[in-house]
């Protein structure tokens, strides 16, 4: 019970200023109607149908006096004796509408969102012609049908309510099903039918609880429509007959007729009754709106933060010294070059709801004439924030200390950034300073054509003809690469690729020929092989543009490709700075010399240099376990598979795997590779029966997969585990992470109940360097590489003869990453599982893989060891794949982009 | 996927749950279908949504008995009302009624009303243009209140003037409309003269209309044929209270609609990128954040159309205003069902087609489906 009172006490707690107004005025408000309903006998001072007293009958319209303090109604009852009253009659009709449509709405929205197909169809489809409909209207039409129109006073609330509750059952619908469909796509759901759980436990279970969150809001929101609803029913003479019950709507009718005549007492009671009870419900379900969703993710981030110092095992001890760039020899000559931005001691700290959060400490670095300045970090270093605060585009509760000195694109004048008034900064950015943002998708208007958006610089800056501006961003789309700019200059960014859309982004950087560029993780949403050309366009926007470029980066192949020299950031602070080749040929710091040693590599590769001898084939059998499970049968065995996903309406569906054949031997580890598109994750859903397979075999551990359901399935399914790439969804919310773990012993018979495994569960985490605390925790409360870690345990819990692992890493950063990388070795060279291993980095890949196959538009074109496939490709899409991962080597890195630009002509 | 619709993300609890569901139709927004494939779709949808609101109305009413019965039961005797019932048909099976109820339909017959004898058809068209004014006129109303002062308060977000409109509107959504009528009505008309308490025109005004060869039944579009400045200024007077009542309480919603759209839209990746080449606070707004908002708030108050007309209902029978909803609040006290049943179809149909309306008209906006 306290428990159930805290949570519900959380939301006034939480809420602030102008919120907690609303939600105390609507807490008074709702408590004050249940309190008048339940007392209403009390505090009247009449039956709400009683016509006389002892004094004769009160007569009809009588003005407010003593002994009616707000006067008699036409019919001559008490007014305020009927208001009063007529809270009963709300809060009655309220609480039967809300259970039924409750009860009704929840389930068929959970069976239509869960099963899909026609039955949802056809739900889908009647909720929307009675929800577009006139929600009055239809209720009139169910009081007829219920109660002939005029009733007593169960009659008159049941018809009431249930005409209340049909209207609200498609809301109740919709809502649920739309939850449930969001719900359902989520990891963790995927997750427990990879474990084998029946449909009704993944209903119930994961399913259902993570629906309803929205509920209270909804139900709040519904009461309040249910009084209107209830009382525009009355108004129009579908109430409750008035000896029956005091009804709101029923006395408006009344007073209708007396308002023209000048009789406000009649009609002002039970409408301001009406207005207060709405509001005060209202009020209610508007804050726990506000406050229910956001503030507690932003909770959750916190507490992430509080457990990430776990993962690293590259805690510097102590705070990472300043390497002083003054001392630093190598860059003395590139000293006389002005700064064209110089930051100063520059601190960030952002107020949330627990205090003070310092994202920037003390930062001091510059960024030189035609220099291409690289900040890495891991996320949390600052790093972003850091470079946002050149434009000042931090979001409202961040505070800014120390300097941010901006030199002009005439190198004129030099201002501090974050002293400029509005006008000064909107001068400012775009023209002295551009930004390149990490999403471009998300960076383009959807609705206005490129060339438009291209021109809103130039019109913010310049006073140019149409024409003229037209000519400029034509100029400036071809000068990014991008072919025909006459005619693309009029197209929407949804007709263009990921790839062309950065190109585009850059160009609006460009188009006001600005001194500096700062690029936020300008690649990081695009393939490898878009990720080259975009990382060369850049390079061009120095070269033959002039401008210096702030680059922001996790990725050390891409800083050795682009950068001049780094700034290393970690937690805040600078750790180290130095020009790109010292940096990574001597780091001075411990934590940049751990950060480089994480980084997965290709690089010691060399051999793939023109005329060298070719590698010897190295025995990757690394992992190769001993004994038993080397022989027999593979474990997966794919012959012409073919996966399509349905077209829309008799459109033809999408091929996403094309014949494709792939052989995995017990106690195997395959690599599959390729770029977004290519088909790999499907493979590794329908080896998992996640996504059925549309043609060819599929054998998996013996048993024919396509077209297999239900018993076949269940048999197979304890001897795979899956690992998802996202650690954040594939464990359910809200189960502790013990209890996810323990799923599958459970669904499988192996243990009872989740405290029955118990054992087990500690084992298992053990196992992966956790311990039993851990498994007590949420999973929010658990960092990223934790609840990797725990997702590796789930998917080992059962010890599967096959576990696919879906990008496991590409979430994390490279020091966790490595940590994880490291573990699974381990497990795998202890438990001797075959793993199909999904990622779209080669050098991951590379790293744990005995053999590798590299997908192409839904076909393998090339397969191998890792000494082939990745040193000597013969494909030519797989040498281009290669060619354009960048090394983390900036000497390596120049001599391959040569090669490369070479190869282009 | 960043449209404007998943911009929406902030949820508005008091906006009808679809603007919280992004696809709510299937094969929606997505590219490659042409913008005639949608509209051919999309009109195909009216008639499964017509044909399921005709369906349940017509047995929902008869499972109260027959319609002759619900009127006159008690004013004829038995043996009259038999044969009543009978010369009506309505002692044959229920499916049999059902089927030639959908012949007559699809022919435009909507049968003969019981307690006036008036061909359903024509009650429609007499009082139709009624309610077509009202609620012209409250859309105006409301999209004047809407609009600017949703864009006003996004802007403004969370500071003291977003924290006013909020709360007005939120007054707004908890008044129900006949009372926020009644008390307009006791303060401009009943205690301050200086509005008309009812009606859509004086009498005076009505009785020039007579003269007119082709009335259209539309009390603006009559005056200004007339040319009679005073009855245009009569007519608009009639129309203030009616017009301000229900249009304030759509423009509430409309007002909680753009803001909540404007908000998801202004703090989107495409206005910071915008403001990050100089593009200033008015132009993000009235330029890079409006835009793609519109198409969800364009597709939302479709749906607000169905409030709307529960809305005049209740408007017109406050103000006797003589529509469609003064009428059915007049039949519903008769028990004329026939005339009831009448009603409520047309109104699912025009519900159904300004939504297919709107939908197009937002389709047309939003390039994705366009091109």
């Amino acid at each position: 019970m306290p428990r159930i009172l805290t949570r519900a006490l959380g939301p006034l707690r939480r809420s602030t200023g102008l919120q907690r107004g609303m939600l105390v005025t609507g807490l008074v408000l709702t408590a004050l109607l249940v309190l008048v309903a339940l007392f209403a006998p009390v505090l009247a001072p009449y039956g709400f149908n009683q016509l006389r007293d002892a004094g004769g009958p009160f007569g009809a319209q009588q003005h407010p006096s003593g002994s009616h303090l707000l006067g008699t109604t036409v019919g001559g009852y008490d007014v305020l004796s009927r208001t009063l009253f007529g809270a009963r009659t709300a809060v009655l009709v309220i609480v039967v509408a809300i259970v039924a449509s409750i009860l009704v709405g929840v389930a068929l929205g959970l069976v239509a969102g869960y099963f899909g197909g026609w039955l949802d169809r056809i739900l889908v489809v009647i909720a929307d012609a009675i929800y577009a409909f006139p929600s009055l209207l239809l209720a009139i039409v169910l009081s007829i049908v219920i109660s002939h129109g005029q009733s007593q006073l169960w009659g008159g609330i049941l018809a009431a309510a249930l005409s209340i509750t049909v209207v609200f059952v498609p809301q109740y619908l919709r809502v649920v099903r739309a939850e449930v469909l969001r719900v359902k796509t989520e990891a963790f759901v995927d997750a427990a039918r990879v474990i084998g759980s029946g449909d009704v436990r993944i209903m119930l279970r994961h399913v259902l609880r993570n629906s309803t969150r929205t509920l209270p809001v909804i139900v709040t929101l519904n009461a309040s429509e249910a009084i209107l609803t209830l009382a525009g029913l009355g108004f129009l003479g579908f109430g409750i007959e008035p000896t029956a019950a005091a009804e709101w709507g029923y006395d408006l009718n009344k007073a209708l007729a007396d308002v023209t005549s000048g009789i406000w007492w009649t009609a002002i009671p039970p409408g301001i009754a009406i207005v207060l009870a709405v509001l005060g419900i209202t009020l209610v379900g508007e804050s726990l709106n506000d406050l229910a969703d956001p503030r507690l993710r932003r909770r959750r981030g916190l507490r992430r933060t509080a457990g990430a110092a776990d993962d690293r095992a590259l805690e510097p001890d102590g705070v990472p010294r300043m390497t002083t760039t003054k001392s630093d020899p190598a860059r003395a000559g590139a000293d006389d070059a002005p700064a064209v931005v110089s930051i100063r001691d520059l601190s960030v700290s952002f107020a949330t709801d627990d205090g003070a959060v310092e994202a920037v400490r003390d930062v001091s670095l510059e960024v030189r004439q035609g220099e291409i300045l690289a900040v890495v970090g891991e996320s949390g270093s600052g790093k972003t924030v850091t470079a946002r605060s050149v434009l000042r585009l931090l979001p409202e509760n961040a505070t800014t200390r120390g300097a941010v000195v901006l030199r002009s694109r005439d190198r004129e004048r030099a201002y501090d950034v974050a002293s400029l008034d509005h006008a000064g900064l909107r001068q400012a950015r775009g023209t002295d300073v551009a930004m390149v943002f990490q999403e471009p998708s998300a960076v383009l208007n959807p609705v206005y054509p490129v060339g438009w958006q291209i021109e809103e610089g130039l019109r913010a800056h310049r006073r140019l003809s149409r024409t003229e501006r037209r000519a400029a961003a034509v100029d400036v789309l071809r000068r990014v690469g991008i072919p025909e700019p006459e005619v693309r200059v009029d197209h929407y960014p949804h007709q263009f690729s990921g790839g062309q859309k950065q190109r585009i982004v850059i160009a609006m950087a460009l188009a006001l020929d600005p001194g500096l560029i700062v690029a936020d993780e300008p690649t990081t949403a695009l393939d490898v092989t878009v990720q080259a050309e975009i990382l060369d366009l850049l390079r061009r926007c120095r070269d033959e543009f002039g401008a210096s470029v702030l680059l922001i980066t996790h990725n050390m192949g891409v800083v050795a490709d682009l950068a001049d020299r780094v700034v290393v950031m970690h937690d805040g602070r600078v750790v180290e700075q130095a020009p790109v080749r010292d940096l990574f040929r001597s780091p001075r710091e411990e934590y940049t010399r751990e950060l480089l040693a994480a980084v997965p590599s290709l690089e010691p590769v060399t051999s793939a240099r023109p005329g060298a001898p070719a590698a010897t084939p190295v025995p990757n059998s690394r992992h190769r376990p001993q004994g038993s499970q080397a022989q027999g049968q593979p474990a997966i065995e794919a012959r012409e598979l073919v996966v399509t996903y349905p077209g829309r309406l008799g459109r033809p569906g999408a091929t996403a795997v094309d014949h494709v054949d792939l052989t995995l031997a017990p106690g195997e580890v395959l690599g599959l590779v390729g770029e977004s598109g290519s088909g790999k994750t499907t493979i590794g859903r329908a080896i998992a029966g996640l996504t059925p397979a549309t043609g060819g075999s599929l054998r998996v551990l013996g048993t024919e997969v396509r077209g297999a359901r239900g018993r076949a399935l269940r048999a197979v399914r304890p001897r795979i585990g899956f690992v998802f790439q996202d650690p954040g969804t594939s464990f359910n919310p809200l189960l502790t992470v013990g209890d996810g773990v323990a799923e599958p012993l459970v669904v499988h018979g192996r243990a009872a109940n989740p405290a029955a495994a118990r054992d087990r569960v500690v084992e298992l985490l053990e196992s992966v360097h956790l311990t039993a605390e851990h498994a007590r925790r949420y999973p929010h409360e658990l960092s990223g590489g934790q609840r990797q870690r725990a997702s590796l345990a789930r998917a080992l819990a059962l010890e599967p003869d096959l576990v696919i692992a879906d990008e496991p890493t590409s979430a994390l950063d490279v020091s966790v990453q490595a940590r994880v990388l490291e573990l699974f070795a381990d497990l795998h060279a202890r438990l001797g599982f075959a793993c199909l291993f999904i990622s779209h980095d080669l050098a991951v890949v590379d790293q744990v893989a005995d053999r590798i196959a590299v997908l192409h538009r839904g076909r393998v074109v090339e397969e191998g060891s890792p000494a082939t496939v990745l040193r000597r490709p013969e494909d030519p899409y797989t040498q281009r794949l290669v060619a354009s991962v960048p090394v983390p080597d900036p000497v390596e890195q120049a001599r391959r982009r040569t090669e490369r630009l070479a190869a282009r002509g | 996927m960043t449209t404007p619709e998943v911009l929406a993300a902030e949820a508005d609890p008091l906006l009808p749950i679809s603007s919280a569901e992004p696809s709510a139709d299937p094969g929606r927004r997505r590219r490659g279908g042409g913008l005639a494939g949608y509209v051919l779709i999309r009109m195909l949808l009216i008639v499964p949504t017509v044909f399921i609101l005709v369906t349940l109305v017509f047995f929902l009413m008869r499972l109260t008995g027959d319609p002759i019965t619900a009127s006159l039961g008690g004013k004829l005797t038995p043996d009259q009302l038999a044969e009543r019932v009978h010369a009506a048909g309505y002692d044959r099976p229920v499916l049999v009624q059902y089927v030639e109820y959908l012949g007559d339909l699809l022919r435009g017959d909507l049968g003969t009303t019981i307690s006036d004898n008036q061909p359903v058809t024509h009650v429609l068209t007499q009082y139709g243009t009624a309610t077509l004014e009202l609620t012209f006129w409250a859309l105006v109303v409301a999209l004047a209140v809407g609009i600017p002062f949703g864009m006003l308060a996004a802007r403004h977000r969370d500071r003291w003037p977003d924290a006013v409109l909020r709360i007005l509107a939120i007054l707004g959504y908890a008044t129900p409309v006949f009372f926020a009528g009644m008390v307009l009505k006791l303060v401009f008309a009943v205690g301050l003269g200086w509005l008309p308490v009812a009606g859509r025109a004086s009498t005076s005004s009505e009785i020039a209309f007579t003269d007119l060869l082709h009335p259209s039944g539309i009390a603006i579009v009559d005056a200004i044929q007339l040319g009679d400045p005073s009855v245009i200024g009569d007519v608009l007077r009639h129309a203030v209270l009616p017009a301000l009542t229900l249009g304030l309480l759509t423009g509430g919603v409309f007002l909680r609609l753009v803001r909540t759209n404007m908000i998801g839209t202004l703090s989107s990746g495409y206005v910071e990128a915008a403001r990050s080449r100089g593009v200033g606070e008015r132009r993000l707004l009235r330029k890079h954040a409006y835009r793609p908002a519109l198409i969800p708030i364009i597709t939302v108050m479709g749906l607000q159309i169905a409030m709307l007309l529960g809305g005049a209902v209740l408007t017109e029978t406050t103000f006797e205003w003589k529509g469609l909803g003064f009428m059915l609040a007049q039949y519903l006290q008769a028990r004329d069902f026939v005339a009831v049943q009448g009603i409520v179809v047309l109104l699912a149909i025009v519900v159904a087609v300004t939504n297919f309306v709107v939908d197009v008209v937002a389709a047309l906006i939003d390039p994705r489906v366009r091109y």
